[in-house]
């Protein structure tokens, strides 16, 4: 049944069908109204969970882990700064390989401060060895949310569901939370036969030199790549239980042959959606909304721009000196193709500077353009005087 | 690893929570009283461990010291991995005491914050803090809790310095203000009253916090055999009061019954070896000012009385040759 | 996650001790049973921290038996031995040393009372037979270890009673004649033949002996006394100082002079000056070249009495003069009416030997009607001649071998001095009887003798630490106007305080089991185990993992624990 709730309402919500054993609770924008409801909702009874009220995200990630290791689900949420804070426990965790879920409402990262919406912090943590899953819009956040600890679980590698702070998390918007026995269905109890129990007593995060450290990572590494699979499995189960589809490693739109691609992640994808489905264009175009930034589907990106002439690769963030994130990561996997397509990358939205519908086609025009990576929607004469 | 029925080692009458075949140097404290912590606490414990000398000498992949399930996370978060695991015990109906342990610079420097953090929350959670006095497993660098004019690395004396400049902070009235139910002070070279100290935390529902001093010959620059002597003066000179304070308040100290200069303590350690140039006239002003401090805490802590046998605030643990007869 | 996926994820309990930290090592801690101070200082060779041990666990008879397994007369020593075991105790460097002497008095006495017996050792019967001449302290000694050893003994005293000096020269005041009785009784009754009133020279022969018996011990004791006279005078009716101790012993008789001066320094002079005061004599001297014990004094120059003896004959009005000798008779005819004293010290000479040099111009006059010599005894040669070829003893080994002299042995005051073992006390002789049997027992055995060697323990090895500091015990004594010539002066201590003073031993050398080296080891590398202890200690080093940091040496209370250096 759809309500129509806040994005961060819906996310609280989606956690609590999950059964969280503990939920660690730091406040940031715009993440802030997540920890805020499901607070509400431990308040009311609704959610039977240990709500730890940390003191500041190093710690809710740390209490995360711990809670993970010692055998309950585990779950945080925050932004920018705070996800920036807590950089050495998240490579901890995934280390540790303990299957923690976290929401990260996706906010620029200071100086200058900024509390909108780009994907400069959960790019500046891409290899921190988590799964990260992007989502278009709150209902594929909803879904992708519950998913997560299913993958986790499965892979014994933590989740961080990204979803575009402000433009999704305070959307208000008819959304379907499933059922409880949805859920229950889908999710099974989490058991850990590594848990921390003096019954079986283990020693968790040891010291590994020289000797070991290589295969290490690489069985950290194979896990990844090997989640791709699971991912897909996931979201078909998913799918098969619910009729809905929170995009798999990577869903494609729009006329079959369309030679031009534009590839995106998060909130601008809903926006191309409407646009692709309202605006009358010149240009043909296909819209690629990648789910899976980690692990980086390669194959799954070689088949979906096979037969492309150009693709258009949307950043959200970018990396000085660079230039743009996504755009380097997408050369780097089509590199292997025999007929790779011509790729233009541009940024958008840095900073939340709003994303229209005319940014579709604008994006178009791009392949015909001049130039390597580019802020697309920059205003030069904001270069000069300020008024 | 099982051990034969007929080993000794299986047979000992106390509980091995850190065995044998960890690295530690010769005469390490901080594995002298990770031993007794762990033996007073028993085997239903959740450890969790900041980085630092106790965690690397112990837990060498794929050998483990530990004979309790143990977790290691970061250098700052010992505290807060603690609340995690305790939050779960706690949502799974576990009962299982979780102690959280840290070095001194785990817990008064960079994991204070999730120090401070945990008591304000009140998890059930027992922080024990090895106090070695500085940064010891990465060479041995100043912390908040180096005592002042202590030679370490990064703050070396010479002509400009004496030693560390700051004082040693003073943690546990830091504690003290979290109002918490339970914190003491203790050292290796009283271990039965270590013990109980342990034991009294341990059966607290609620947060309790123990600082134990721990000497590192390699740091503090003295024998490894000479660790529990070095100890025991340092809690005989006053530099180191053993105290217990309940929700704030001081609650009982180990009372002394003679007047020991801190001279016979800062001798043994080549960490205060400037202090014994005679021709520097500030070796002679640092001693003082040594002195005054463990002076300061004798009448804070109201540590001259008629208490008990200064020997062991609680019963004898070693040998009792004379004395007082006893029940 | 599959066992094999494992890598870093965690490592499983205890494996650390895959890990031999053994070869960090370059010193081991070993057990060493050292001597206690108090053992090495015993001249009977008594183990006084084993029994002190025993009784530290609430075992009297226990203690008892260990005690007696070296020394079969303890309610006489604990009463008449100056007690160097006393002044060697560690003790004393952190509050007083323990009254051993009163513990091992206490311990005969109980023995007494309880009719405690000696333990039965085990050992298979000698057809061998042992003659001992003599049945005092070295003699009843000698006649007790082989026995115990399954010999046939056969004692032979010149007297009716056995005892030696002990019946005849010790007042009762000092030793009760019932506890002499009780001990020696029971130490005959292990089996011992007993032939008093049977001199050696008149009643049997040193020869007859020597080829009836397989070996023969010579207790004879020193009953001749030194010549004494100054400058060649002597008074007429001279009358020595050790017999008219006897005379007073044995019939009660004693000369009363107005005042009396005694010629020398030790147990007789003072023993006799005593009873003669107690016998109502006014002004009773000893003038002796030993100085009092004092800052002034040397050690090896103080006067050869147990200390509190000395203090108990000053309290009862002995005068005493020392670093001083006779130097001149005044005589009225033949009768003394007074002596000339000066001031002398022994000081060595340019060889370094030391001898006495009297400083001329700090004489004085004592004036008396008596004077008594009790300057010490020699050996009576009747029946010896030819072994003692006129010296004034026989010279023998630490096991009592007389040199030449294949079969015979000696000890007591009758040999001659040993550096490493002073005689001249009760405690010594008993030291020489058992020493000798060891010594006759490796003959007759054909092996050769052993006295066991354990190291002296450091002082610098205990740690005072661990020990409270609690002071020694009172032991009762007479007041003065209760004191008479058989109420025995002194008195024990009761049980309670012969506990609590035995819980004041530290244990020198010798582990007590305060778990200190078990508590303290960082690495688990002290294991606490009662079966597998070979050492008499309750404790095994885990060698594999021990690291050689030494603090269990370091904080062992009792220094058992010493650092070997590894090769």
């Amino acid at each position: 049944m759809l309500e129509a709730l806040e994005g961060s309402a819906a996310i609280a919500r989606a956690v609590a069908r999950c059964r969280p054993g503990v939920v660690a609770a730091y406040p940031i924008t715009p993440q802030t109204h997540i920890v805020e409801n499901i607070s509400k909702l431990v308040a009311d009874g609704k959610l039977q969970t240990e709500l730890v009220s940390v003191e500041s995200e190093f710690s809710a990630a740390s209490v995360a882990l711990g809670a993970s290791a010692a055998g309950s689900r585990a779950y945080t949420a925050s932004s920018s700064q705070g996800i920036l804070l807590m950089t050495e426990v998240l490579f901890n965790i995934s280390g540790m390989r303990l299957p923690v879920v976290l929401t990260c409402a996706n906010r620029a990262i200071g100086a200058p401060i900024n509390i909108w919406n780009d994907h400069s912090d959960s790019m500046a943590v891409r290899d921190c060895g988590w799964i990260q899953l992007h989502c278009a819009d709150n209902q594929e956040a909803i879904d992708t949310s519950i998913q997560a600890f299913r993958i986790a679980e499965a892979t014994e590698l933590p989740v961080m569901v990204c979803m575009d702070g402000f433009i999704l998390t305070h959307t208000l918007e008819p959304l379907e939370i499933p059922d409880q026995d949805v859920v229950d269905r889908y999710l099974p109890p989490f058991r850990f036969d590594r848990m921390l129990d003096p019954k079986n007593p283990l020693s968790l995060g040891t010291l590994v030199g020289p000797e070991y450290f290589s295969e290490t990572r690489h069985l950290a590494h194979q896990a990844l790549m090997a989640a791709t699979s699971t991912i897909v499995d996931t979201d078909r189960e998913w799918q098969t239980l619910t009729g809905r589809s929170a995009g798999g490693l990577l869903t494609v739109e729009g006329p079959e042959n369309a030679k031009i691609g534009v590839l995106a992640m998060g909130s601008v994808v809903s926006t191309f959606r409407e646009a692709l489905d309202t605006l009358k264009t010149r240009k043909k175009a296909k819209l690629i909304n990648l789910r899976a930034f980690r692990p980086l589907p390669d194959q799954a990106l070689r088949e979906a721009c096979a037969g492309l002439s150009d693709l258009v690769v949307v950043d959200r963030a970018l990396s000085p000196g660079f230039g743009g994130i996504l755009g380097g990561e997408i050369k780097a996997a089509l590199s292997g193709m025999a007929k790779m397509p011509r790729i233009h990358n541009v940024a958008i939205g840095l900073g939340g500077r709003d994303v229209p519908l005319e940014m579709w086609p604008r994006l178009l025009d791009v392949p015909t353009e001049d130039g390597g990576f580019r802020i697309l929607d920059l205003e030069p004469a904001k270069l000069g005087e300020v008024p | 690893m099982t051990q034969a029925n007929n080993d000794p080692r299986a047979r000992q009458p106390r509980f091995r929570g850190l065995e044998a075949g960890h690295r530690a140097c010769q005469g390490c404290g901080e594995a002298l009283a990770a031993r007794l912590v762990t033996e007073s606490a028993g085997p239903d414990v959740i450890l969790t461990n900041a980085t630092g000398c106790l965690e690397v000498f112990t837990t060498p992949w794929p050998q483990s010291a530990w004979r309790v399930p143990w977790l290691h996370s970061l250098f700052e978060n010992s505290a807060a991995i603690a609340s995690g695991v305790e939050a779960a015990l706690k949502a799974q109906g576990r009962r299982s005491k979780v102690i959280a342990m840290g070095g001194d610079g785990g817990t008064f420097d960079i994991g204070f914050q999730a120090l401070s953090g945990m008591l304000e929350r009140m998890h059930n959670v027992l922080y024990v803090c090895y106090d070695n006095e500085a940064y010891m497993n990465t060479g041995i660098q100043r912390s908040g809790s180096t005592p002042h004019a202590a030679m370490t690395t990064t703050s070396p004396p010479g002509k400009e310095r004496m030693g560390k400049r700051h004082l040693k902070k003073d943690l546990l009235s830091i504690i003290a203000a979290h109002h918490i139910p339970y914190a003491a002070s203790a050292s290796v070279a009283y271990p039965q009253d270590l013990r109980r100290k342990v034991r009294r935390a341990m059966e607290i529902d609620g947060p309790t916090f123990l600082l134990v001093h721990s000497p590192c010959p390699l740091g503090w620059g003295h024998d490894g055999s000479e660790t529990i002597q070095v100890a025991r003066l340092a809690v005989q000179t006053g530099l180191f009061p053993l105290v217990e304070l309940e929700r704030g308040e001081v609650a009982s100290v180990m009372p002394l019954r003679q007047k020991v200069p801190v001279t016979e303590y800062l001798k043994l350690q080549g960490r205060f070896r400037h202090l014994f140039v005679d021709s520097d006239h500030r070796a002679r002003e640092e001693r003082e000012h040594l002195q005054a401090l463990a002076d300061y805490n004798m009448e804070r802590y109201g540590l001259f009385g008629d208490g008990d046998d200064p020997f062991d605030a609680d019963g004898a643990d070693t040998v009792r040759r004379g004395g007082p007869a006893r029940a | 996650m599959p066992i094999t996926m494992n890598r870093g994820a965690f490592a499983h309990a205890g494996s650390s001790l895959a890990f031999k930290t053994g070869t960090w090592r370059s010193a081991k801690p070993v057990h060493v049973h050292a001597t206690a101070p108090c053992h090495g200082a015993c001249p009977a060779g008594e183990d006084q921290q084993a029994w002190l041990a025993l009784l530290q666990e609430g075992k009297p008879q226990k203690a008892w038996e260990q005690l007696v397994t070296t020394n079969p007369l303890p309610a006489i020593t604990g009463r008449v031995c100056p007690h160097p075991c006393e002044s060697a105790c560690n003790r004393g460097h952190l509050d007083q040393p323990i009254a051993i002497h009163g513990i091992e008095r206490w311990l005969g006495d109980e023995a007494i009372r309880n009719n405690w017996s000696y333990p039965r050792r085990g050992g298979e019967i000698r057809a061998e037979r042992v003659a001992i001449v003599g049945a005092g302290p070295a003699g009843l000694s000698a006649a007790y270890h082989l026995t115990q050893r399954k010999y046939n003994v056969v004692l032979f005293d010149s007297l009716p009673e056995p005892g030696g000096l002990l019946r005849s020269a010790i007042p009762p005041t000092r030793l009760p004649r019932a506890v002499i009785d009780a001990e020696i009784g029971r130490l005959l009754r292990t089996g011992i033949e007993f032939r008093p009133r049977t001199a050696l020279g008149r009643d049997v022969t040193l020869d007859e002996l020597r080829s009836e018996f397989d070996a023969v011990f010579l207790g004879v004791g020193a009953g001749k006394s030194r010549h004494w006279d100054v400058d060649g005078a002597v008074p007429a009716d001279l009358h020595e100082g050790l017999a008219l101790l006897r005379e007073w012993l044995a019939v009660g008789a004693l000369p009363k002079p107005n005042a009396v001066v005694i010629h020398g320094g030790g147990n007789t002079a003072v023993d006799l000056a005593r009873v003669m005061r107690r016998a109502g004599i006014r002004d009773v001297h000893v003038v002796t070249a030993s100085g009092l014990p004092g800052p002034d004094t040397d050690a090896d120059d103080v006067l050869n009495v147990v200390p509190r003896e000395l203090e108990q004959a000053i309290e009862e009005g002995v005068q005493f003069h020392p670093h001083r000798t006779i130097n001149r008779l005044i005589m009225r005819g033949s009768k003394v009416v007074g002596v000339e004293m000066v001031r002398l010290k022994k000081l060595p000479d340019g060889s370094g030997r030391k001898s006495r040099v009297s400083f001329e111009g700090t004489e004085t006059v004592l004036h008396v009607d008596m004077v008594v010599p009790a300057i010490g005894e020699v050996v009576d040669a009747t029946g010896l001649e030819y072994i003692l070829r006129q010296r004034d003893f026989l010279s023998v080994d630490m096991f009592g071998r007389i040199g030449g002299q294949p079969g015979l042995f000696a000890g007591g005051d009758a040999r001659d001095r040993l550096k490493a073992y002073p005689n001249g006390t009760v405690s010594a002789a008993i030291g020489d009887g058992r020493r000798a049997a060891e010594g006759i027992d490796a003959l007759l055995s054909r092996r050769d003798p052993v006295e066991e060697n354990r190291p002296p323990l450091p002082y610098a090895s205990l740690n005072l630490s661990y020990y409270e500091s609690s002071p020694r015990i009172d032991l009762p004594t007479l007041p003065l106007e209760q004191r008479n010539d058989s109420a025995e002066i002194e008195g024990g201590p009761n049980s309670a305080q012969a506990m609590a003073e035995a819980q004041r031993c530290f244990s020198c050398g010798n582990c007590l089991a305060c778990d200190n080296c078990w508590t303290l080891c960082p690495d688990n590398a002290v294991l606490k185990t009662s079966e597998m202890a070979k050492d008499g200690s309750h404790y095994l080093f885990d060698y594999e993992y021990c690291k050689g940091c030494g603090l269990c040496a370091k904080e062992c209370p009792c220094g058992f624990i010493s650092m070997q250096a590894e090769e």
